[in-house]
Formats: C-alpha cells, sequence, structure tokens
C-alpha cells in the first residue's frame, strides 16, 4: 500500500503517490491499514509516527464498512433504512416511510379519468386515493406524455431505482387495495378549547348541536332539529352540494360561519349515506344501495361540474377582453374592487390594489416577502 | 451563500443530506441527556440541534417569523361509525366510564377514534410539536428534497439559483419560494439524475474528456468529409463484423447473449459497477453484431421492438415461432400492456432524436422507418398468431424458456434505457449513488412522478393520530423543547 502525505502542502514524498489528495483515496488508505492490528505505518520514510487519522474518522470508516456496508446498495422491493423497518429515523418514532403510487396504479387512474371518463370522486374511492391526488396523478401523467412525445430525455432508471427504493402500493386488477384515508376530517381551530356545555338529559345532543355550541351559536328550535333529525342524509347533502345556505355568527369582522358536522366537512359525505343505506336496507336490498350510490355519484359528480360552470360564466362576465388586431395577444381587464372585503378589517388587503390614505405600505421594510407568492399559469 | 452545513465526527449533526459522514451521524445519534440541564439549556440544545437539520440553510429571523404556534392536523374519519351514530350516544355520556371500550363495542360509538376490523384502535396522540418545522416545508427547495430530486437541501437550492426548477411551468430562482398548494415543480432530468446518481471515477472522467475532445474535433472537420467516411466506416465496421458472426451457429450466439443478459439482469448487492459495465458493452457488442447480419441497416437505430423481433428472427430461423408464441400467450395482457405505451412512446423518442441526428435527411426517411417498424410489428404479430394456431409445428422448445426471452427483452430494454454515455456528468450506465436507499422516502403531501422529476404539492403537512407528516430524524425528546423555545417569543 503506497504511503501519502497528509498535508497537501508538503511535497510528494513517498515512493508512489499521484498528487490527488482526494477524501476518498486518504480515507481508503488509511482506513485499510488502520484495520490491520500491525503496527501504522509511517507517514514518512524515517519518521515513526503513526497515519494521522483521527480515531473518530476510524471508527466511523470501520462502521460504514461492517454494519453500514449493507446500506449501501438496495436489494429492489425490500426497503434499506438503518431501523430494518419501515421508519427510516431511528429516534422519531412518529414518523414513517408510507407507500407511494406504483406506476401501474397511476397508469390506472390516468386511464380511469381521461379515457374512461369516470369522475374523479368515484376514482378516488374506489382505489382509495385523495381527490387531490388524483387530480395530480392526471396531471403528472399527462406531462409526462406530453415530454415523451416531444422526444425530451426522462429520468428512467432513476424512476425505477426510486420505485425499488421506497414502498409502493400495487395495483391488482379486482383487488381493493386502499393508497390512504380519503376522509380526513381536518381540525378546526373552534374545536380546540374545552368547552363544557350544560345541556339537559332530555335533550339529544349531536353532532350539529356540538358544531353550534363550539362556534358559539344559538341552539336550534326543537322543531328544526327534529326535522333535521327525520333526515340526516338529506340534510347533509344540501350543505355540501350548496343548496342550502351555511348559518354564519357573530357581526363584521367577527362574523364566521357555523362550525358543521363531521358528516359535512369530510371529502366524501355520499360514503355515510351509503354505509347507511347498508346499515337499514343493505341485508335485504343490495341492489337497491348500489343503485342509489351510483345515483348519488352521478349527482354528486353533476354538481361537481354545475359550480365549476358558475364560476367561469362568472369569470367571463366580469372580464373584459381586448385582442387587438395584428397581436400576438389577448388582453384581459377585470374591474378592481376596494370594498371592505378586499382591504379587510385592517385596511392592508393586498386583495385591494393602489395605495389606502393613512396606511402605510410595509413593501420596503426589512424583511418583507418580496419574492412571489403564487405561480398563475 | 456559505454552506455552513459541514459535517463534523466531533458534534455530529444531522443534515438534509444522504452523503455517508451524514449516514453516519444519524447511526449515532442519541437523545441528549436532560435531566442534569435547566429548562433553558434543554430547549437551547433541542432547537440548535434541529435547526441543524430543519431550514440550516434559512437564517434563524427568518425562520422565526415563518413559525406558527398553530399545527395542522387532521383526524381519519369512519363513515361507518358516522352513519351508525349521530354522536348524541356520547354525549350522553352512555357507555363511558371505566368500561373499556373494546367491551363497549356497539353501545358508546366516538367518531373521532376509527374503528379495525370491529376493535377500537388504540388510542393514540396527535404529535403536534412534530409539526414544529412544518413551515419549512413548503419551501421549494425543501420540497425539491423531499421529492428525492435532489441528494442534499443545499444542492436542491442550488439546482432552483442555477435556473433548472420550473414552478407550474414557469422558471423560478427563488430557492425561499413558499408553495402553494396545486403548484407542480419540475427539475430538469439531467440534473437529478447527476444528483442521485453515483459520480464518475476517475477512469470515466477521463473518457468523457476524450470523448469531448473527439467530438469537437469531429466537428471541426469537414462535414461533407465526415459524412462521407463515417458512411464509409460504418460500412467497413459491417463487413468487419459479418466475418466472424457468420461462422457461429446461431443457437451457440443466442446461448452466449442469453448468459449476458442474465448477468446484466442479476441483481447482485455487491456487483462490482466496472464488472457490470464490461458486461453491458459485451452484450451490447453482441448484439450489434447479431443485428449487423440483417439487411436492414437501420435496426440498430431504430426503436426496441424492432430490434427484438429482428434478434429473434435472426437468430433462431428455424424455431422462431414456437417461443414467442409461447411469451405471448402467457404474458400478452400484462407485459403488452405494460410495455407497449413505453415501447410506443420510445419509439417516437427514437424516432424523432434519429431525425435530429440526420438533420439533412429528408422526411422520407422518417416515414420509411415508419413503414418499416410498421411492417415488421405486423410480420411478428402474423408469426406469433401462426405459431398460436400451430404450435406444435416445431418441437425444438428445450432451448429457451419463456423467462429467458423476457430476461432478454429486459436487458435490451435496460440497455436502451440506461446507455453508455460517457458525455453524461454521472456514472453511465446510470445506478443510484451508495446509500441512497437509506434516506429514499417520500411523504406524502407531495405527489411525485420520477420519469419526468416533476411533483405536486398537494397540501400543507398535517399531523395525524400517531404520526406526523415532516420527515424529521429527532423524536418527541427534542421536538417539544424545540417547539418550547420558538413559542417562548409569541
Amino acid at each position: 500500500m503506497a504511503q501519502r502525505i497528509q498535508n497537501s502542502l508538503l511535497p510528494s514524498l513517498s515512493s508512489s503517490t499521484s498528487t490527488t489528495s482526494s477524501l476518498s483515496r486518504f480515507s481508503n488508505t488509511c482506513t485499510s491499514s488502520s484495520l490491520l492490528p500491525l503496527p501504522q505505518p509511517a507517514s514518512r520514510s524515517f519518521s515513526t509516527s503513526g497515519c494521522r487519522q483521527t480515531r473518530l474518522r476510524r471508527t466511523m470508516f470501520n462502521w460504514l464498512e461492517g454494519k453500514g456496508a449493507e446500506l449501501k446498495h438496495h436489494v429492489p422491493g425490500e426497503l434499506n433504512y438503518l431501523t430494518h423497518t419501515n421508519k427510516p429515523f431511528p429516534l422519531n418514532e412518529q414518523y414513517r416511510s408510507e407507500p407511494i403510487l406504483s406506476e401501474a396504479l397511476r397508469n390506472e387512474i390516468y386511464d380511469r379519468v381521461i379515457r374512461k371518463k369516470q369522475s374523479v370522486r368515484g376514482v378516488s374511492v374506489e382505489f382509495g386515493v385523495d381527490m387531490r391526488r388524483v387530480g395530480a396523478v392526471v396531471r403528472l401523467v399527462e406531462l409526462e406524455n406530453r415530454m415523451r412525445d416531444q422526444g425530451k430525455s426522462l429520468a428512467l432508471p432513476y424512476a425505477r431505482a426510486v420505485h425499488e427504493m421506497v414502498p409502493t402500493t400495487p395495483y391488482v386488477e379486482g383487488d381493493r387495495i386502499r393508497h390512504e384515508s380519503i376522509n380526513d376530517l381536518p381540525v378546526h381551530r373552534l374545536t380546540d378549547p374545552q368547552i363544557f356545555y350544560p345541556v339537559s338529559e332530555s335533550r339529544e345532543f349531536n353532532r350539529f348541536d356540538a358544531g353550534r355550541a363550539f362556534s358559539a351559536a344559538p341552539a336550534l328550535p326543537h322543531k328544526i332539529t327534529s326535522e333535521m333529525k327525520e333526515q340526516p342524509d338529506e340534510t347533509i347533502r344540501k350543505i355540501t352540494q350548496g343548496l342550502s345556505p351555511i348559518e354564519t355568527v357573530g357581526k363584521r369582522e367577527d362574523e364566521q360561519q357555523v362550525l358543521l358536522p363531521a358528516d359535512a366537512r369530510i371529502p366524501h359525505p355520499h360514503m355515510i349515506v351509503n354505509d347507511r343505506n347498508r346499515l337499514t336496507i343493505g341485508k335485504t336490498e343490495p341492489k337497491e344501495v348500489r343503485q342509489r350510490y351510483r345515483e348519488r355519484l352521478a349527482q354528486e359528480s353533476e354538481r361537481d361540474q354545475y359550480r365549476k360552470d358558475r364560476i367561469q360564466q362568472h369569470l367571463e362576465r366580469t372580464t373584459q377582453k381586448v385582442e387587438p388586431e395584428n397581436s400576438r395577444f389577448e388582453f384581459r381587464f377585470r374591474d378592481v374592487v376596494v370594498s371592505r372585503e378586499t382591504t379587510g378589517p385592517t385596511g392592508r388587503g393586498h386583495l385591494a390594489p393602489g395605495r389606502r390614505y393613512g396606511i402605510p405600505s410595509y413593501d420596503r421594510k426589512k424583511g418583507e416577502v418580496k419574492i412571489p407568492t403564487r405561480v398563475d399559469v | 451563500m456559505r454552506n455552513r452545513a459541514t459535517i463534523s465526527l466531533k458534534k455530529p449533526k444531522v443534515r438534509q443530506s444522504w452523503s455517508k459522514y451524514n449516514l453516519y451521524s444519524l447511526s449515532t445519534q442519541r437523545d441528549p441527556f436532560f435531566s442534569a440541564r435547566t429548562f433553558f439549556q434543554q430547549k437551547w440544545t433541542a432547537k440548535s440541534m434541529l435547526r441543524a437539520y430543519h431550514g440550516e440553510q434559512v437564517s434563524e429571523k427568518q425562520w422565526q417569523r415563518m413559525f406558527s404556534p398553530r399545527a395542522r392536523s387532521v383526524v381519519p374519519m369512519n363513515t361507518f361509525s358516522l352513519a351508525e351514530d349521530d354522536g348524541s350516544a356520547m354525549s350522553a355520556g352512555r357507555g363511558s366510564g371505566l368500561e373499556k371500550p373494546a367491551q363497549t363495542e356497539t353501545t358508546s360509538e366516538d367518531s373521532r377514534k376509527p374503528r379495525l376490523h370491529g376493535k377500537w384502535k388504540e388510542e393514540r396522540n396527535t404529535p403536534y410539536t412534530h409539526m414544529t418545522f412544518a413551515p419549512l416545508e413548503r419551501r421549494l427547495d425543501t420540497a425539491i428534497f423531499r421529492a428525492m430530486f435532489a441528494s442534499s437541501a443545499r444542492q436542491a437550492r442550488q439546482f432552483v439559483v442555477h435556473g433548472a426548477v420550473t414552478v407550474n411551468g414557469k422558471p423560478m430562482r427563488h430557492p425561499g419560494y413558499l408553495l402553494n398548494p396545486g403548484d407542480m415543480f419540475q427539475v430538469d432530468p439531467e440534473r437529478v439524475m447527476y444528483a442521485t446518481g453515483a459520480p464518475k471515477d476517475k477512469v470515466e472522467r477521463r473518457q468523457g474528456r476524450v470523448a469531448r475532445k473527439k467530438a469537437s474535433e469531429a466537428r471541426a472537420a469537414e462535414e461533407a468529409a465526415e459524412e462521407a467516411a463515417a458512411a464509409e466506416e460504418a460500412k467497413e465496421e459491417a463487413t468487419k463484423e459479418e466475418d466472424p458472426t457468420k461462422k457461429e451457429s446461431p443457437r451457440e450466439t443466442l446461448k452466449a447473449l442469453m448468459a449476458q443478459a442474465k448477468a446484466i439482469m442479476a441483481s447482485s448487492k455487491d456487483a462490482l459497477p466496472a464488472k457490470r459495465k464490461q458486461q453491458l458493452r459485451g452484450f451490447q457488442k453482441a448484439v450489434r453484431r447479431v443485428l449487423s447480419r440483417s439487411e436492414n441497416s437501420t435496426v440498430l437505430t431504430a426503436n426496441l421492438e424492432e430490434q427484438f423481433s429482428e434478434l429473434t428472427t435472426l437468430l433462431k430461423a428455424k424455431r422462431a415461432e414456437t417461443k414467442p408464441a409461447k411469451k405471448e400467450k402467457k404474458e400478452g395482457q400484462e407485459v403488452e400492456g405494460q410495455k407497449a405505451e413505453t415501447v410506443e412512446a420510445e419509439a417516437k423518442n427514437n424516432e424523432s432524436s434519429a431525425a435530429e441526428s440526420t438533420e439533412k435527411s429528408e422526411s422520407e426517411d422518417a416515414a420509411q422507418k415508419k413503414d418499416e417498424s410498421g411492417a415488421v410489428t405486423t410480420q411478428l404479430s402474423e408469426a406469433f398468431r401462426q405459431a398460436i394456431e400451430n404450435p406444435e409445428k416445431e418441437v425444438d422448445t428445450s432451448e429457451l424458456t419463456d423467462e429467458e426471452f423476457e430476461v432478454l427483452r429486459r436487458a435490451l430494454i435496460q440497455m436502451r434505457d440506461n446507455p453508455i454515455d460517457s458525455t453524461k456528468p454521472y456514472a453511465t450506465p446510470w445506478r443510484p449513488r451508495d446509500y441512497m436507499s437509506a434516506f429514499a422516502t417520500i411523504p406524502r403531501y407531495l405527489e411525485v412522478n420520477h420519469n419526468i422529476c416533476a411533483a405536486v404539492y398537494l397540501r400543507h403537512p398535517v399531523a395525524r393520530p400517531g404520526f406526523a407528516e415532516v420527515p424529521s430524524p429527532f423524536g418527541e425528546h427534542l421536538m417539544t423543547p424545540a417547539f418550547l423555545w420558538y413559542l417562548r417569543r409569541r
């Protein structure tokens, strides 16, 4: 083994040194020598001092060559973490490596949504994939196809390697494998405090009432609650499909919507209806349950489409489009609104443009964010 | 910006990096001994350790401005339990008390506690303090690192600054850009391959230099002369290569090819890259030699499907029909379904790239090529059909199994997708860098497409019972004091 001078400033003295003093080579020579129980080789011909490898470095390279060697390369399809579990970080018990969508599942989702024209909601329920993720998958696969068409270079070996290292959710035809929980209820700020709310024993206090208690709204009269109790599905459907307005409490700045029950706030309220049908008539009329589910799903997607169209129409109504002659561009103008809604309670709201009297603009102040806050296409 | 993210062995700090030094720090990481220290010391130690990992490139003041004491969290709901009960039973207090929930399965219903297979799940706390550094996960550079497009957060930052990253299709040069839910970011695939691939060794670097030099020399030479020379050389080579192969019997060549393909596909953990590369080169050479026998000169440059069909027809002219037939039968749906798309797309790719390389060649060539490939595939499919109709035509099936065919096919695919190219800044054929798998994890708030190195930031990271989405090497023992440290000023 060639002996090496540690200090790169010194001229090289040993017999077969190349001038490279790169870290890896240096470490290699030193570790390999340090592994031997023999007396350490001298760094210079007439010196008795050993290789100047610190103890810590030695232990590190010993570990990398011993225990850590199995982490160097992965075995396809197996997790290769320090802990030998699905937790990549030994000290953090609260984090685990969760599966990502496999290539097959991703392509299947794209196929369902784009070619078979199935609704995002239905696909989301079927595969147990979040609706936002379904949308993202469609966007990404679309981009991938476009890039392939344009003949751009892709990172295929890299993608394969990553999918070998990370757990993936496979696609098995006919098998209902759930990717993630799709009915996540965001914890609302109003539910943080613990409230002691006395209720008479004779009264049924359900999730609707709990929401009202949290947002300090007065209890509803018995007549309405009994009606709601009779038709829980219809009540929730009206709220989630935007047919009945959400009640508000408070005045002016403090005005806020009454907290709705979890039934209305989860992404797939129609699944509750389906489960309720299954509980009541599922054993006797399973066909009917399925039929109702299909109808409801169609209704939901129709309603979603209607909402989208409304937004689009509103946008078109409020925008004025001008396309000058011999121009590549179309100019779109929208009316500026400076009102209480856009300026906000402090008057500093960024939705309203322009300077406002008595309200200094802090855009030159130190620490103000000057990088873009959003990228619109 | 000076890189302070050094790794010292005396005071090991875990960083957002895939280096082996960092892996060693991670393996030696222990929770600090807090009982003999003051509360202030505990908080200080914790936050300094955590900040070495979370947003080390962000100044403390900047981070303090980003910090929010309110952590986002969600509770996964079970629609079945929501349908069963409207919550009134629980508020009435029935079933609560000393009884264990497992026994009072039907009486008390708590919507917050989803059931698993009819049993009550064990109550798990939501790790709110693990979400302390969640606001930093919105940063573009951190998201790139989390999506596994860069080997460290610093490198991700460099990619952004150097203009290799787009957000929603527009170039974004601010590493501190805070992603909004729904934003799509994309990194140049070449950079990602460089960042995540094994580095070149000395010999490969030299090869790259030589290749570059040659390329520049070639460019300097006269174009016409060069073209003519290239054509001549190609012809000469073809003739040269033809001679030795003619002597070999097709069966033997095929056997040799299979052996090489198998060696390539063998995924041994400690295969020496140099040796592997030799194998690959040999295989490539063998394939080329076989293909050079064909009259069709475009096969070498043309797409994979064509190459494969050509190979099969050339090698076993006698029993070409029986083997692919089996394969077709068995894996017809799977293989074709999976690969048809990629192959088609690749065909397009290859055609386009070929068109680029021979810029002057007319569009006729491309059209011809298309026609040819179409003819070949139809030929092949016809052969398949014939073979399916009368599979007992040739019984010489002991030579090759379907798996072997599949291996050959896969080796060809790998060779095409992952070619040897000394002009690349990473070791070719591409392989993941050492110790990458120990850090490989992708959080759920990102949806990543690794083929195109693009990802969508779906939503902000959230905590859920027993699980926090922010990837962090630190446990509760450090997270809570660090959270309290930042809470102090608010």
